[in-house]
């Protein structure tokens, strides 16, 4: 008997066995094993807290082939690391469009030896920035699918088995959530070309303050709050260019910079090393300043 | 896709519903509570052994109302399945799917969690894995449709609504354990050859 059920439960069956493919075991922690994404055929993402030694570290693929893997970078700000097999035998992983509230996804896991794992939800809500206990991911995805155990470093798939984000419990308070595909592949990228993730540095200390009405005028747009500087760091890029104690912060690259999440979020690689244009309030006066951002150690 | 799709599937479901209502039964096992069972045909409910474990008469429950007192005809404590008869005959039969159970596809638990009758979870196949028991490891299937007590010995079906497995355990609210169809037939097919003919109660005793 064949109806719209029937083609949906098989279309989802395709979908966890083609995305199977390409989700490894990860076997670098003392108890059970958790999962990985293929990035390429040599190089495995994976959560950062699941590879708990540096050595001794092995991914099992959905063949069954266990291959040694060693570590190519961390990234503890989104509890993401990178490895690389030492035969490039993985098959890639595909990703996926933005996810959407209330569309269907499936978690796969491969915690063990006994086949590709899977729990169906949808997307609940896609939110961030948010704080993590070592830094902030931008953006995040929230599902209802049931995190088995092992599953963190997993994908979560869309309906065709395109990768939509990478599962981890690491951020804390058993909470599990998913860093979105585009997000997890531009650390990989950086992890790969870096062993890191470079984020930029300014040299400033800031504190959040409220922009009166008539500099908001000066200003040409409401925005109420800015940064206000009270230190410049020695020999930083924020000194070099001469960044004063006392100047309110107001955008950086023509990104408005409201709270010390925003900034964070402007200090991204893509700025590191570039003269950046950062907009300040001197005497209740916009001016723009171009800074050479560093990259922070 | 488009919404019509959606009602495509609700009225699918609905469709599901309305076939597999009959098959289920309430099992009760005295004072010890109660599960669910399946009718196999020949006046046989399939069910748990531990729904059944340390009783001697039992109550079944079809769904049309009709009860009957029975007994055990056969068990497997190793692969919890016990076979219950009944003098009934004229009602549906479950259909065991001959299919290898695949990751990912959709199924559906049906039964009585929490002493709510006939109540239907949907969910995946999660993983098709082994339980270590005293004697070996038997295959099991798991599934992230909820489950609570009430829903042993009811079934776990596919998207066509075939049984692809007897709801047995229930990990931390959120991990559901299936035996699979193939052990289920593997012990039918003993239960039905072990037993002496006149012990199936076909029709009236």
């Amino acid at each position: 008997m064949s109806n719209i059920l029937v083609e949906l439960s098989n279309a989802m069956a395709a979908a966890v066995e083609k995305a199977g493919l390409s989700t490894v075991m990860v076997n670098a922690r003392r108890r059970m094993p958790a999962s990985g994404i293929a990035y390429t055929a040599e190089l495995i993402l994976t959560a950062n807290h699941v590879v708990e030694r540096d050595e001794g570290i092995s991914v099992t693929l959905s063949d069954g082939n266990e291959i040694p893997a060693t570590v190519v970078g961390r990234d503890h700000g989104t509890d993401l690391a990178l490895l690389r097999l030492e035969r490039p035998l993985a098959s890639p992983a595909e990703t996926a469009q933005d996810a959407k509230v209330g569309q269907l996804a499936l978690g796969l896991g491969r915690p063990s030896n006994e086949g590709i794992e899977a729990s169906l939800g949808v997307v609940s809500a896609v939110g961030g920035p948010v704080h993590t206990r070592h830094g902030a991911i931008d953006r995040y995805i929230r599902t209802d699918t049931t995190p088995f155990p092992g599953f963190s470093g997993g994908p979560l798939v869309d309906a065709e088995g395109r990768v939509i984000g990478l599962n981890t419990s690491g951020f804390g308070h058993g909470v599990a959530l998913t860093i979105p595909a585009d997000l997890a592949w531009k650390v990989a990228e950086q992890l790969a070309k870096h062993g890191s993730v470079r984020r930029g540095y300014l040299g400033v200390r800031s504190q959040g303050v409220e922009i009166p009405g008539a500099a908001q005028k000066a200003l040409k747009r409401e925005q109420a709050t800015g940064l206000i500087l009270i230190g410049v760091e020695k020999d930083s890029p924020a000194e070099a260019a001469g960044l004063m104690v006392g100047d309110i912060i107001v955008a950086v690259d023509s990104q408005l910079v409201r709270d010390h999440d925003e900034l964070f979020a402007c200090l991204s690689d893509d700025v590191v090393d570039k003269s950046t244009p950062v907009e300040v309030l001197r005497g209740g006066q916009p001016q723009t300043i171009d800074v050479k951002i560093g990259v922070r150690k | 896709m488009t919404l019509s799709s959606l009602h495509m599937i609700n009225s699918a479901l609905d469709e599901l519903l309305a076939r597999v209502r009959p098959l289920l039964v309430v099992v009760q096992n005295g004072r010890r509570g109660a599960g669910a069972g399946i009718l196999t045909g020949s006046g046989q409910v399939l069910t748990n052994y531990h729904v059944v474990a340390r009783g001697r008469s039992f109550k079944v429950t079809l769904d049309d109302g009709a009860s009957y007192q029975t007994r055990v005809l056969s068990h497997d404590p190793e692969v919890d399945l016990a076979l219950l008869g009944i003098p009934a005959n004229g009602y549906p039969t479950a259909v065991f799917s001959e299919k290898e159970p695949r990751p990912g596809e959709m199924v559906f638990a049906f039964g009585h969690p929490w002493g709510q009758r006939n109540v239907l979870t949907g969910g995946v196949l999660s993983a098709v894995t082994v339980a270590r028991t005293r004697r070996g490891e038997i295959p099991v299937l798991r599934t992230d449709a909820r489950l609570a007590p009430g829903n042993s010995g009811g079934p776990l079906l596919n998207a066509a609504g075939e049984v692809i497995g007897l709801n047995a355990m229930i990990f931390g609210g959120d991990q559901g354990i299936a035996i699979p169809a193939s052990v289920i037939r593997e012990f039918l097919d003993k239960a039905r050859n072990i037993m002496p003919a006149d012990a199936v109660p076909e029709g009236v005793l």
